[in-house]
């Protein structure tokens, strides 16, 4: 009768995994049991799980600090083992299977895995992150109303990509540290990537909004876009760091989205005086070039304002 | 030399003249002369004052709308009182104002008939000699001899260009000529010896309308009176000729009125300068004050001629941009006097089809005053790489046909050469 022991974690991550074909299995500190654990508050011969023909048993060898079922204060000692029972002893955990104890259905491969392992790929991860950085660069020149040296630029540049680096770099260390892959290349070059779609998404929203005018009914889904692309950020880091189920992924990637955007929007809120004099328009400008939408005509345009006048008015009504 | 002397001679005598002159009225008229001052009703202390005149047997007193326009906004804070000269308080009741001509009617009670000030029936001659009657920063009543110089040119609302000094807390007090007929109302100094006057024609208007009884509350001649002047600025505006002058290579319209003023700047001189920049600013140079921050009535146009002299098309715009996103309107009014400004935004293109602009129009409404609006507009080429042409104005407190109107004639106005 062949029966398998897994030392667990408090956590119950697997530490260890033995397959024994014996009637009798001894664990404990001593260096002559089947199953040696180093925690000092287990005894050198602490228990023994023995077939009776049977079943398997729990047998205390009268250890000091004694064994327990599951993290509870149930004494394990003469309890019938069934598969999957997890036992207490120190500050240590055993969990014991039998052969035939089902596992859960095989996960299929996701068709971007592929994807995924691309993005870690030298020459792409150093594309991402080199374009990364000369678009961040860029941004520095052009909104700089003075003239700017290439030092001038480069070292904001790179100090905010080192800075967008810490991200992926922290989730593959959270990873390390809970047991799972590090594969802290593969979250370095997906960051960039989405980073990278960030900067896309901006240029989107701009050309719509120079594009459309006030009536446009749609310009409230623009931020949609970067919220999308955060989620699946998120979501992507979750997949390629930590083992967890769908659903537990999609729920971290919500919360972490909700986090990043709402914190915003609260700090936005806080921020926002009782009263504003200052107009808030749409102040989005790009080159002629951009430039598709047809024009209106005044009349159209004042013709519009009847319902600003009818606005304004309301407001003042509103307020008395 | 004897020419000299006699010349002399006749200076002091005038001089001398004058004085005894100021004398006289002074000694004439101290009982129909009043210290006007709003006491703050928590405090009990006075937080304005101003000087007043009676203009009636009854008890009648004339101020500035300035003097006591705290009380007016918020009679529940306030009360106004009069100090005469023997050191006399007594309460006075805020009757009638004029907002436009910064004019108010205050009455005290009186037991008998009084002596008071009778207004002129005609205008003063340039040159004439008058006597302005106030008190100075608390220091006591005083006469101030000057001369009258006529209307001033630039301005919308009749103002009498007085030279001599008026200082602040003679706000309100008479001018009188050597009949001691009132013929303007002080009302605001430009520094050194250069004083502004209501006509006493304004004054004779508000008694007449006060005469006729009509019963609107204070806030209602206001409103009438806002709107009133509002329909009277943007009409004379609209039926001028809008004359259209270069700017770089932009072609702007200057408003053919006198009391419309421009200024100009440039960075010509500026040769390490990105963009090159010409900016001209036009004005109407007077407002009408309600109370506190909130100033109404005030005109401006400001135009920008931009063009990218070392620099790409792309970063030209994205300044330009930061730039426009800072727009701020001239009126500090505040949350109780007005609303949050509403923008709409379009892109649009005049009848001429020169020019094609990004159009932004933003509007509040006056919480007190029905109908009234300010309005700030802002038009920004996006047909040319190198060159940008920014047209804005303001307007505040106008109604919303003649923002309308105005925004219209202006926007089909503004145009590339």
């Amino acid at each position: 009768m062949e029966i398998i022991i897994e030392e667990i974690s408090r956590g119950h991550k697997l530490l260890g995994r033995h397959k024994f074909a014996k009637q009798s299995i001894n664990v404990g500190r001593g260096y002559h049991s089947d199953i040696i654990l180093s925690d000092p508050h287990v005894c050198a011969e602490h228990l023994s799980i023995e077939f009776d023909g049977d079943n398997w048993l729990i047998a205390d060898q009268d250890s000091i600090n004694g064994c327990f079922l599951d993290d509870g204060n149930k004494p394990a000692n003469g309890h019938i083992v069934r598969s999957g029972d997890v036992i207490t002893l120190g500050k240590s955990q055993i969990r014991v299977v039998f052969p035939h104890h089902p596992v859960e259905t095989s996960i299929t491969l996701s068709p971007f895995e592929n994807l995924i392992n691309l993005t870690k790929h030298p020459v792409a991860l150093f594309v991402n992150i080199a374009l990364f950085a000369i678009i961040t660069g860029w941004m520095f020149f052009l909104n700089n109303p003075k003239e700017v040296t290439f030092t001038q630029l480069f070292v904001p540049s790179i100090g905010l990509t080192l800075m967008f680096a810490i991200w992926p770099a922290s989730v593959a260390l959270i990873s390390h540290l809970t047991k799972h892959d590090a594969r802290i290349f593969t979250q370095l070059g997906l960051c960039f990537v989405f980073y990278n779609l960030t900067w896309f998404s901006d240029f989107i929203e701009a050309l719509v909004k120079f594009n459309t005018s006030s009536q446009f009914p749609l310009t409230a889904l623009l931020a949609l876009l970067p919220i999308s692309i955060a989620f699946c950020l998120f979501w992507l880091n979750c997949y390629v760091g930590f083992h967890m189920s769908g659903k537990r992924r999609t729920v971290v990637a919500v919360c972490l989205t909700t986090l990043l955007f709402g914190g915003s929007f609260l700090i936005e809120m806080s921020k926002k005086p009782d009263f504003s004099i200052r107009p808030h328009f749409n102040s989005t400008l790009l080159t002629p070039s951009f430039m598709f939408a047809k024009s209106s005509s005044v009349d159209e345009f004042i013709e519009n304002s009847n319902e600003l006048f009818s606005k304004a008015k309301k407001a003042a009504k509103e307020d008395e | 030399m004897k020419g000299l002397i006699s010349l002399l001679l006749v200076l002091v005598c005038n001089i001398s003249v004058a004085v005894e002159q100021a004398e006289t009225i002074f000694k004439q008229h101290a009982p129909s002369l009043y210290q006007i001052r709003l006491i703050d009703k928590a405090s009990g202390e006075k937080s304005s004052i101003g000087s007043g005149f009676q203009i009636s047997s009854d008890g009648l007193i004339a101020t500035n709308y300035h003097v006591i326009s705290s009380y007016a906004r918020h009679p529940e804070k306030y009360r106004i009182e009069f100090l005469d000269h023997q050191g006399k308080k007594a309460h006075l009741e805020l009757k009638s104002i004029d907002v436009i001509n910064d004019l108010a009617l205050v009455k005290r009670d009186v037991e008998q008939e009084m002596p008071f000030f009778t207004i002129a029936n005609s205008v003063p001659t340039k040159g004439e000699e008058l006597y302005s009657l106030g008190n100075p920063h608390d220091l006591g009543m005083i006469v101030v001899p000057g001369t009258y110089n006529g209307l001033k040119k630039e301005s919308f609302n009749d103002r009498i260009h007085f030279t001599g000094s008026v200082n602040s807390g003679m706000s309100g007090g008479p001018v009188v000529n050597k009949n001691s007929d009132v013929v303007g109302i002080n009302v605001a100094t430009s520094g050194n010896q250069i004083g502004f006057l209501v006509p006493h024609d304004k004054l004779l208007a508000l008694v007449k309308v006060y005469n006729e009884q009509n019963n609107l509350t204070i806030d209602q001649q206001m409103e009438q009176q806002l709107n009133q002047y509002q329909k009277n600025l943007i009409g004379t505006l609209l039926k001028s000729n809008w004359p259209l002058r270069k700017l770089g290579e932009g072609m702007i319209p200057m408003i053919d009125v006198p009391f419309i003023r421009c200024w100009g700047e440039s960075n010509a001189d500026k040769s390490d300068a990105l963009v090159m920049l010409a900016v001209a600013n036009c004005s109407l140079e007077e407002n009408t004050y309600i109370s506190g921050n909130f100033f109404t009535g005030a005109l401006e146009m400001e135009f920008r001629y931009m063009q990218a002299k070392k620099l790409s098309d792309v970063k030209f715009y994205q300044l330009f941009q930061r730039q426009i996103a800072r727009v701020m309107p001239g009126n500090k009014a505040g949350k109780d006097d007005v609303t949050e400004f509403q923008c709409q935004h379009d892109i649009v293109m005049p009848e001429n089809q020169l020019i094609n602009n990004k159009a932004i129009l933003c509007t509040r409404a006056y919480k007190d005053f029905n109908d009234l609006y300010d309005v700030l507009y802002l038009g920004i080429s996006i047909d040319r790489d190198d060159q940008a042409f920014i047209s804005h104005f303001t307007l505040a407190g106008v109604a919303q046909n003649s923002a309308q109107a105005f925004t219209s004639k202006f926007m089909e106005s503004v145009s590339w050469k």
